[in-house]
């Protein structure tokens, strides 16, 4: 059998005027614009497409659409493209996928000779042993898998997404779906029609029957009349939460892929139903078809499907008989399935049918049209909580009861004649509208903001819609002969069977152990089959065994189109220009990109500790605080006492979880009588401000505080070094900066390089003597180049964080989140002064209260024995030879200040005394001797510099 | 103590080539793979929760410790919950102490399981890259490698020259937003065919004599002398479980679900640590192999593997909000696929086939609660977050040897309920907390 | 993505929210023995039903405040609007 290309059809999509060049495997093929790659491959001859998954038995096209399992090609660098929907381009480059080396002769079909032992789940039994040839058994394996090939060095591709909130999102542009999206939007409602094919209509497209085709006809042009947005080439992919759907177009002009979400107010489920295989012995051999398949091809594409036809129908929609004998090709049979007749099988080549035994009697044919059901693609609905319910009468699912915002329609929820169908269609569109106006009022009504819009609530509409009848269809699944359910993972009846055999006899432990429904549709051919060959297994009916949950998505979607364009957003400082334009080398902190370096930290260090530096810090977390009860908030909120900071101080401090262990730090200064700022940690900022709030909102709402995060309003510029009083003293002339005007650990607002509105503390983070400059954002890069012009002969240079982690780490200051961990308690940090449990009530007070009978690990100085030795941050602390663990490194550096290696880490507490003699164990292997110091400092451990 | 095949209750047909070929030439089917026995009234011991970790406790209180009249009870089928829908990594490098020498018992039980459950799990031990994007990351990634190699295992750091040569697909450049700066690179890690294990173990247990009992929910823990009502809580006993199917007598019930710990454990008045978050999976299309290792992205929130079938198969972090829904959501494939994209640019073409989820019992330090809780005879094996299925079989094997005698094993005691009234929580929420 | 009733805001995507847990009475940190202290740190009921918990409306409104949802279904109850009378949660 080959098939070839018909006449016009008065109902084809192509368009004969315009030819299109592709190749397939290689070879030059053409088709028409409006052809589908299988439609044009067929219309050229060509009946094997695929090769099956296990077996490797030539597959030819069997629903013609986008579920096509047979029907997967790689298009380009484009694996797993559906043929069956995909429509063709010019210069398509199609390949057979699962072929080696070819789709015509193919080595792995010698695994049919071996079928008999390649029985469901055959791969759990064996290749135990030996273990160590496993790996070779499983390179061998995957060799069979499925699907094409990607090409790691694609290109990037434009992809980009959409939100909208219509009021009804109708998924389905059949009849049926059409009246609801009329019906709703001549009701008010902003609505959205999506529709998995190419053009909306349903089966109208492909029916030939005048009524059908002049009802299609008004329907088209009606919809193109009215306010509704029709997607095509698109599908709702999944119901989420409250009515959230994802949306996957794929024929938008410029991305690949567009993700749309929407939050609809009401969901109407409008997908039609999926005609399901039938089985029997050869019911996979290329020339057996479903009817809608025949009907798409004759009249979608004009493709003669076969010469010589037999059509096994159940019922009147599938019977193609006329269409196919309308295209010229000779019916040899009807077999009625309704009055009990049977197809047994078909006989032929591997590679086609040649006859079709039916009732036991041969029939010469080459080609079999199918017609024994229906699938209810309910996935929407159970993806809406709902389980839908198996009717014996109809042999098929129907939704049982979705909830108030989802409202079925169609086929889905019954048959009827197109007129009934429509009708059925608007009710549910005016219910929906009218429910969606409900929903709008609601969201309105409980926003404050929008309270006092509109009048009362409109009555919840009521489903006063007259159900469509049920008719009856013969329960048909399973002839008298075995054959395939699973056409993508080649399972048969007799591997459910045996399954169910072993003890796996649940739907979702047959579909674990023969993988039946994995594949490329996910159930929407098989799930129905598969459920009835289990439920004649146990004996029981298809209702009692029920049916695996249907997952998002509807359909595939690619990865690109749910990245979407990636928004990964950077935070810099203003003075970033400036670092960039003077060779920075930046590090990612969080969401910040800041300078690391300028090409030599160590040098940077050695300027700032001789002469003066200064650092961007603007990432600095910053709280402006207002009010009246702000040193209740931090007596709260630190470990130590807050109550006596006067106007123009800063103090150090440090917060706790509920549970004691280490939160953040930072410096608080008064700049006011009720005027405070707090800094917090860079990455900390988010945290803090939360945490702040939390307090003051939820367990003490009566506090008067104000809390406004101005991290990015402020540039922040720390100037350190020996010289820094003098470089300030150029910038700055309304603060007396002598020791005794502007001391340690004090706070002025000033006026720096002419800019108002700024304010200074002098702090320590680098162990020198430093000023922290704070400037309102827009002006932070004049300040900083001011700062460059004016302590040009100071030797001024920048530094980055690279120089102030070396500084911070001779002066020994720890880093909450590297030095601390997730159980870093308070205690552990060594400022046990600052912890003041004579204090009442502050946060983690309970737990540090009891926290002196616990052995806490400590944070240490630590010095290598070797000054030229660093060891890596992360290295282990062990006991002599052995393998306990005592502590760790968490930070290092070469001092180039003190020209040796300098650590901190975490140490039990035993070891926590000057002079304790640790190992350190390298990442090398090499354990080495190294001293525990008796102060945090490796450098001025008195602070004279720092005051000075 | 183990028990040889010569003990075993009832003789199972091996699997092996030779018999896959001799039954494949007769014709003849296989029988089933456990039996479906009448539910008794009375057991010594009765198991909640008919996955992994249910199931392996089972077998090894039959094989290691000869308690047999075990009952395993699941509300739905065999490996319904977690077992059946994680993404089967298996790994070892761990932060802890504890937690290096726990998880590598596993790997090696997981190494030698084919073999001794005589089923083939798939086990594919193809490596496994933790992929550091900052300092802060790479900082914790040395840490674990030098935990790891004091514990036995092996983990090193690697440097993107190195890590792309193992995985050609990833964009080792700095062109990404996060780019990659190094790696965690743990060659024994690998994958497994998850639901092959649940079979094992439970084909296994029942041949040993234990009974599999699937939808048969537990309604009620019953017990007598507690201090709460129904004499329910602490100082109180286990006296036996009501279920769907009848009261069940019984003096042990061991707590061995996921998704329903804190539900189960209520019944018997002992409340837990622990919060239900969901944690989503999805999987692809299958294409041909190009991903030869297992890679996982902190900073990304993302791991990765490609199945032997061709598939890739996601995984990501627990969703922020507590739910006992596993529906799943959409914001998840999306930051899913971003990240992925960000990984590896090339395959924005590759589809997303499926979701799904599963429910993940959090514990406050990311590590599970483990052994006797305030009434007698009520154990728990729970709080397994998103690690349960690589913990399963030394989980089943250690809460065997607490039914079997009475002490808590050295291995699991700093996963006792007690740590949560001492204060002495684990440190792998170290590893959570550390490098931001 | 679930939509979050705001009292404030009115509904708003999840992703607006931080999700502050199950909201429990916080004993009295000067007479807590550490027993108590540590019930209230660590254990909660995690109920498959309805809780009451805690929400941030960080991209809205900016309040931390409580709802109630049911867990099984991840139903919201109504929350009461800024000055209702009617107190807790309808």
């Amino acid at each position: 059998m080959a098939m070839s290309r018909l006449g016009q059809r008065p109902t084809e999509v192509i368009k004969r005027s315009v030819t299109l060049h592709f190749r397939w495997n290689g070879r030059s093929f053409s088709g028409f614009e409006g052809d589908t790659v299988a439609s044009a491959l067929a219309a050229s001859g060509q009946q094997v497409f695929s090769r099956s998954l296990k077996y490797h038995r030539p597959r030819g096209i069997l629903t013609a659409d986008y579920w096509d399992p047979n029907l997967m090609v790689q298009v380009g660098d484009d694996p797993n493209v559906r043929a069956g929907h995909r429509l063709l381009e010019e210069g398509m480059d199609v390949r057979a996928q699962n072929v080696w080396p070819s789709l015509r002769f193919d080595l792995k079909a010698a695994n049919s000779l071996v079928g008999r032992f390649l029985s469901a789940g055959f791969y759990y039994k064996t290749f135990m042993r030996p273990r160590w040839l496993w790996p070779s058994y499983e390179r061998v394996l995957s060799a069979f898998g499925p699907g094409g090939r990607v090409d790691i060095d694609s290109p990037d591709r434009y992809h980009d997404k959409r939100y909208t909130h219509p009021d009804v999102v109708v998924a389905g542009a059949g009849p049926a779906g059409i009246e609801a999206a009329l019906a709703a939007s001549k009701a008010g409602a902003r609505v959205l029609l999506v529709e998995h094919e190419h053009s909306v209509g349903g089966h109208l497209r492909y029916s030939t029957r005048a009524a059908e085709q002049v009802a299609l006809g008004k329907l088209r042009g009606t919809l193109e009349a009215s306010d509704v947005e029709v997607l095509t080439d698109s599908t709702v992919t999944g119901r989420y939460e409250d009515n959230w759907l994802g949306i996957v177009q794929r024929n938008h002009p410029i991305a690949v892929e567009r993700l749309i979400k929407a939050r609809a107010k009401m969901l109407v489920v409008a997908p039609g139903l999926i005609e399901r295989p039938y089985v029997f012995e050869g019911n996979d051999r290329p020339g057996v078809i479903t009817s809608a398949a025949a009907r798409r091809l004759i009249n979608l594409w004009g493709v003669k499907p076969g010469e010589r036809a037999v059509v096994f129908s159940a019922n009147d929609e599938g019977d193609a008989a006329a269409d196919l004998r309308d295209a010229g090709v000779d019916v040899a049979a009807v077999i009625d399935g309704r009055k009990g007749h049977r197809i047994n099988s078909t006989r032929g080549s591997r590679r086609a049918v040649e006859g079709v035994v039916a009732d036991g009697v041969r029939i010469d044919a080459d080609l079999l049209v199918v017609a024994a059901g229906w699938t209810a693609p309910t996935s929407l609905l159970n993806m809406a909580g709902d389980r839908p319910a198996y009717d014996r009468y109809a042999a098929r699912f129907f939704p049982s009861n979705p909830p108030d915002s989802v409202l079925a329609t169609g086929g889905l929820s019954g048959d009827g004649t197109l007129d009934e169908l429509r009708t059925h269609g608007a009710a549910t569109g005016r219910l929906a509208a009218a429910r969606a106006l409900s929903v709008a009022h609601r969201i309105q009504a409980r926003t404050a903001r929008a309270r006092a819009v509109g009048g009362p609530e409109p009555d919840w509409a009521a489903d006063d819609r007259l159900p469509l009848r049920r008719d009856f269809h013969p329960e048909l699944f399973r002839s008298d002969t075995h054959g395939m359910i699973d056409f993508s993972e080649d399972v048969g009846s007799k591997d459910l069977l045996a399954a169910a055999r072993e003890g796996y006899d649940s739907v979702e432990l047959a579909k674990r152990y023969t993988t039946a429904t994995m594949g490329s549709s996910q159930g929407k051919l098989e799930t129905v089959n598969t459920v009835a060959v289990l439920a004649e297994a146990r004996g029981e009916n298809i209702g009692e065994v029920g049916t695996t949950v249907w997952r998002p998505p509807y359909a595939p979607v690619s990865l690109g189109a749910l990245a979407g364009r990636v928004f990964e957003p950077v935070r810099v400082s203003p003075i970033q220009p400036w670092h960039e334009a003077n060779g920075v080398r930046t590090i990612l902190a969080g969401q910040w990109v800041r300078p690391d370096h300028y090409g030599d930290p160590a040098a940077e260090v050695r300027n700032a500790r001789s002469n003066v530096g200064i650092i961007d810090v603007t990432p600095l977390g910053k709280l402006d605080l207002r009010g009246p009860d702000i040193p209740k908030l931090l007596n709260l909120l630190y470990t130590n006492k807050w109550s006596n900071l006067a106007v123009g101080k800063v103090r150090y401090g440090m917060m706790c979880g509920e549970d004691g262990v280490v939160l953040d730090d930072g410096v608080t200064g008064r700049l006011g009588e009720d005027h405070y700022m707090m800094t917090t940690t860079s990455s900390g900022a988010g945290v803090v401000w939360e945490w702040v709030e939390n307090w003051l909102q939820t367990e003490r709402p009566d506090w008067r505080v104000h809390v406004t995060p101005v991290t990015s309003a402020y540039a922040s510029i720390n100037v350190a070094g020996p010289k820094s009083r003098r470089l300030v003293g150029r910038v700055v002339r309304d603060v007396d900066l002598s020791p005794e005007g502007f001391a340690y650990m004090e706070v002025r607002s000033a006026t720096v390089a002419g800019v108002a509105g700024c304010f200074m503390w002098r702090i320590g983070f680098t162990g020198d003597l430093s000023y922290e400059l704070h400037v309102p954002a827009g002006h932070g890069m004049h300040v900083w180049e001011a700062l460059i012009e004016a302590g040009a002969d100071l030797g001024v240079g920048p530094f980055g964080m690279e120089g102030q982690r070396i500084m911070r780490l001779e002066k020994g200051h720890f880093i909450v989140g590297q030095d601390t961990d997730g159980l870093t308690m308070a205690p552990s940090t060594g400022l046990s002064r600052l912890i003041r449990l004579d204090k009442e009530n502050f946060v983690g007070r309970p737990e540090l209260g009891w926290s002196g009978s616990r052995r806490l690990p400590m944070i240490v100085a630590i010095q290598p024995d070797h000054p030229q030795t660093v060891p890596d941050e992360g290295c282990q602390i062990v006991r002599g030879d052995t393998n306990e663990i005592l502590g760790r490194i968490t930070s290092s550096r070469m001092s180039p200040t003190l020209r040796r290696s300098i650590c901190l880490g975490q140490v039990e507490p035993e070891l926590a005394i000057g002079g304790s003699r640790v190992t350190v164990l390298l990442a090398s292997g090499d354990r080495i001797g190294a001293t525990v110091m008796g102060h945090h400092a490796h450098f001025d451990p008195a602070g004279e510099r720092l005051r000075g | 103590m183990a028990r040889s095949l010569g003990q075993l209750r009832h003789r199972p047909p091996r699997y092996s080539a030779a018999a896959l070929a001799w039954r494949g030439l007769r014709g003849h089917t296989w029988p089933r793979v456990w039996r479906d026995p009448e539910l008794k009234t009375s057991y010594d011991a009765v198991v909640v929760g008919g996955g992994v970790h249910g199931l392996a406790t089972a077998y090894y209180l039959a094989r290691n410790h000869d308690i047999t009249d075990v009952a395993v009870l699941d509300k739905a089928y065999l490996g319904s919950g977690g077992s059946g829908r994680n993404t089967a990594i298996i790994r070892a490098n761990y932060l802890t102490p504890a937690g290096v020498a726990f998880y590598g018992r596993s790997l090696q039980l997981y190494n030698s399981m084919a073999v001794d459950l005589n089923i083939n799990v798939m086990f594919s031990e193809r490596g496994h890259l933790t992929l550091a994007h900052t300092d802060g990351a790479l900082r914790t990634m040395r840490w674990r490698a030098e935990v790891n190699k004091l514990g036995g295992v092996d983990s090193s750091v690697i440097g993107p020259g190195e890590i792309k040569k193992i995985v050609p697909s990833l964009d080792t450049s700095d062109r990404p937003r996060y780019p990659i700066l190094g790696a965690l690179y743990h060659p024994p890690g690998g994958i497994v065919r998850h639901d092959a294990v649940v079979w094992g173990y439970a084909r296994a247990a029942d041949h040993l004599g234990v009974e599999m009992h699937q939808r048969t929910e537990v309604l009620d823990v019953l017990c007598s002398g507690g201090e709460g009502p129904g004499g329910k809580g602490a100082g109180g006993r286990v006296t036996g479980v009501r279920t769907n199917r009848g009261d069940i007598s019984t003096p042990v019930v061991i707590n061995c679900t996921a998704g329903w710990a804190s539900l189960v454990s209520a019944m018997a008045g002992v409340r837990l640590p622990i919060v239900t978050h969901p944690l989503q999976a999805a999987v692809t299309e299958p294409v041909k192999m190009f991903l030869p290792a297992v890679v996982v992205s902190g900073s990304l929130h993302v791991y990765v593997s490609q199945t032997s079938r061709g598939e890739l198969v996601f995984g990501a972090s627990v969703d922020p909000v507590a739910t006992y829904s596993v529906r799943g959501s959409s914001e998840f494939t999306e930051e899913l696929a971003g990240h992925v994209l960000q990984l590896m640019p090339g395959i924005s073409q590759m589809r997303l086939l499926r979701q799904w989820a599963g429910l993940c019992d959090m514990t406050p330090d990311y590590s599970p609660v483990m052994g006797f809780t305030p009434v007698e005879g009520f154990l728990v094996d729970v709080g397994w977050g998103t690690y349960g299925f690589k913990a399963g079989p030394v989980s089943g094997e250690q809460m065997a040897e607490v039914v079997a005698t009475g002490r808590t094993p050295e291995l699991i005691e700093p996963f006792a309920l007690s740590r949560f009234n001492t204060g002495n929580l684990v440190g792998e929420k170290g590893a959570a907390a550390v490098g931001h | 993505m679930l939509l979050v009733p705001c009292p404030n805001c009115g509904p708003r995507n999840s992703a607006d929210l931080r999700y502050g847990g199950e909201s429990h009475a916080r004993p009295d940190p000067a007479t807590a023995s550490p027993h108590e202290w540590r019930a209230y740190l660590y254990l909660r009921h995690n109920p498959a039903g309805w809780l009451r918990e805690t929400w941030y409306c960080r991209s809205g409104c900016r309040r931390w405040f409580a709802l109630e949802r049911n867990t099984a279904t991840n139903e919201f109850r109504d929350p009461p609007l800024p000055g209702d009378k009617r107190g807790g949660a309808a």
